[in-house]
């Protein structure tokens, strides 16, 4: 505290001084519990790490051991055997193609169903949330002959167009909560210029609502990148797989006679999400909380 | 009823049926009921609702996928169904997977969350982004990475547990028939606490600081404060984190495919999993199908839960 002579009737009691103190102790001891249970989270990513920067013998003297001598011998094989820069452009291209899909497909009815006064209006908002808690068991074997039907099968554009529609719920779910906030001043000074509906939407309501775009958009190209089922059954043949398909194949027999191979892998496939949470977790984070405070 | 016209003057219109009304705005909005209701509806219908009934028909059929002939066979496949051991132990696996997913990754959410909004941590945010990480992280790279640690002969945890001076913990986490599954629930916490944690700390965040206020003026202690304030107000996210993880549970597929393949002995064999075999590995497809409805109608009681309050909170922002 920085108190000149006149203000020294303002310092602080002993007491009150003791029992920051006090507290002060207790965070410390809070931080150090923390960080504790933090190290046995994060014990399986480092041996990860370490386990692809080692070679396999060195493995199997010690998986505890740091690396003696580090090389990126893993990363360099994996990358080749299993043509990585196909598989990360694939999921790529699904994920960002699915959610580009998904909000394409959910703009409007966010906008609809947030702002007129539509007859059954949450009934249908609720209809089309329940394609969010469908298991994919459930739809997998008639979406399969669609897809056979559009000859999407086996196609990367099939997976664009499936997790674009299974996507829409949640991005409803988000984009419909923030546009219901913006508030209907804005609009009706829009609509007195001359704006029609679509006027509205394009110049007060888009470009307020690109934050959600983000948070949903984020939220959803992570989930793509991460999704199996679909993707495993809708693809056959190797040069179409995503990450998460590709590495399915690192347990079938053999590669898995190796520590260090599946780890780089792992690491290499999970890099662009880990990239995108770094640079996009706030938005993440509000992705969440929308769907856990608003939800 | 009064309106504007475009040339500013009052009229007065009469007042329409309820039908004529939506009528006339059917029109005059048209692009917006087209692009907003009308196309999303058909969407749903033709990717989302016929694919769901048409499982539901396909379970009353048998059919091997490839050959063009379905026979319709009535129940025989819900019989078979109800008599097959792959079932009730499927079944009872992902009952015993939802019950330690409560348990262990929701609760110490909880238990994490409220401990890193107390105060009490210095770096709080910081925890909370690196926490939450591995939820952003695929089953399949997390299946991966845990095949490896987990391994009985090379694998890091084992050897760790021999650093550490507690070797008589060491197992064959995988290989062992009783312990198979709790491993992958194991695995499965390692991804989902920091995601319960985060939704936890989402309903926190929102509780009103006057409240700790006076619990605190009040005299109560930390433990008092959490089950009197922090649990009440928090309920409804409890709700949707408990309807979201028996969900998530019933639907488990990803870890097991990755790293048992419901083995050893079908131990750790899920619902997904069983029906992924047998439609996909098997061709019986209205076998699968039964499957696929059976997991439907069980995420169905705890979808409902959680759209129901998803409609009621709907109501209260509009």
């Amino acid at each position: 505290m920085y108190l000149n002579p006149s203000q020294r009737h303002l310092q602080i009691p002993a007491a009150v001084l003791r029992r920051r103190r006090l507290n002060a102790a207790v965070k410390v001891v809070g931080t150090l519990i923390f960080a504790i249970v933090f190290i046995v989270w994060a014990f399986p990513v480092v041996l990860t790490i370490m386990t692809a920067l080692k070679s396999d013998v060195e493995v199997m003297r010690g998986p505890l051991a740091l690396p003696s001598h580090p090389t990126f011998d893993a990363f360099v094989g994996v990358w080749s055997m299993l043509n990585f820069k196909q598989m990360l452009w694939n999921s790529m291209f699904i994920s960002v193609g699915g959610t580009a899909l998904a909000i394409a497909l959910a703009l409007l009815p966010a906008y609809a169903l947030s702002r007129f006064n539509i007859p059954g209006g949450d009934v249908i908002f609720i209809v089309i949330l329940t394609g969010e808690m469908i298991p994919a068991q459930a739809v997998i074997i008639p979406l399969y002959e669609e897809l056979r039907g559009l000859h999407l099968l086996d196609s990367l554009w099939g997976l664009v167009l499936v997790h674009g529609v299974y996507g829409l719920p949640f991005v409803l779910l988000v984009m419909r909560g923030f546009m219901a906030s913006i508030p209907k001043e804005l609009e009706n000074a829009a609509r007195v210029d001359g704006c029609s509906d679509l006027g509205v939407f394009r110049h007060v309501i888009l470009p307020l609502v690109i934050p959600a775009i983000a948070v949903a958009g984020t939220l959803n190209i992570i989930s793509i990148w991460n999704e199996l089922f679909f993707a495993m059954i809708f693809l056959d043949s190797q040069a179409n797989f995503p990450v998460a398909v590709g590495l399915t194949i690192l347990k079938q027999g053999r590669y898995f006679s190796s520590w260090n191979l599946p780890a780089a892998a792992m690491l290499i496939g999970q890099m662009p999400t880990i990239i995108l949470y770094i640079f996009a977790y706030r938005y993440i984070k509000q992705g969440i909380f929308s769907g856990a405070v608003k939800g | 009823m009064t309106a504007v016209t475009s040339a500013g003057k009052y009229v007065v219109t009469r007042p329409a049926s309820r039908g004529a009304a939506f009528w006339r705005a059917l029109v005059r909005h048209w692009p917006v009921y087209l692009g907003g209701v009308i196309l999303p509806l058909v969407v749903y219908a033709v990717f989302i609702g016929f694919p769901v009934l048409s499982t539901m028909y396909l379970s009353l059929e048998r059919w091997n996928g490839l050959e063009a002939q379905r026979v319709f066979v009535g129940l025989e496949n819900w019989r078979a169904l109800f008599q097959d051991p792959s079932f009730t132990l499927s079944l009872t696996n992902n009952v015993k997977w939802a019950i330690v997913s409560l348990l262990v990754p929701v609760g110490g959410g909880l238990l994490l969350a409220v401990f890193l909004s107390s105060g009490k941590v210095h770096f709080s945010s910081a925890f909370r982004a690196l926490m939450f990480l591995p939820s952003t992280m695929s089953l399949v790279s997390i299946g991966v990475m845990f095949a490896v640690i987990l391994n009985p002969v090379f694998g890091g945890l084992n050897e760790a547990l021999r650093a550490l001076g507690l070797g008589f913990l060491i197992r064959e986490w995988l290989e062992d028939p009783n312990l198979v599954l709790y491993t992958l629930t194991g695995v499965f916490t390692w991804h989902y606490l920091g995601m319960a944690m985060i939704m936890f700390h989402a309903g926190i965040s929102q509780v009103p600081v006057e409240l700790y206020e006076t619990a605190k003026i009040e005299g109560s202690g930390p433990f008092q404060t959490l089950w009197y304030v922090t649990i009440p107000m928090i309920k409804p996210v409890i709700t949707v984190v408990t309807v979201l993880t028996v969900m998530i549970s019933f639907r488990a597929f990803d870890i097991v495919m990755v790293m048992t393949r419901g083995g050893p002995f079908k131990q750790s064999n899920v619902l997904a999993y069983f029906m992924y075999l047998e439609a996909f590995q098997k061709y019986r497809f209205g076998y699968g199908a039964a499957i696929g409805v059976c997991i439907l109608l069980l995420s169905s009681i705890f979808a409902a839960i959680y759209l129901s309050r998803i409609a009621g909170e709907a109501e209260y922002v509009s």
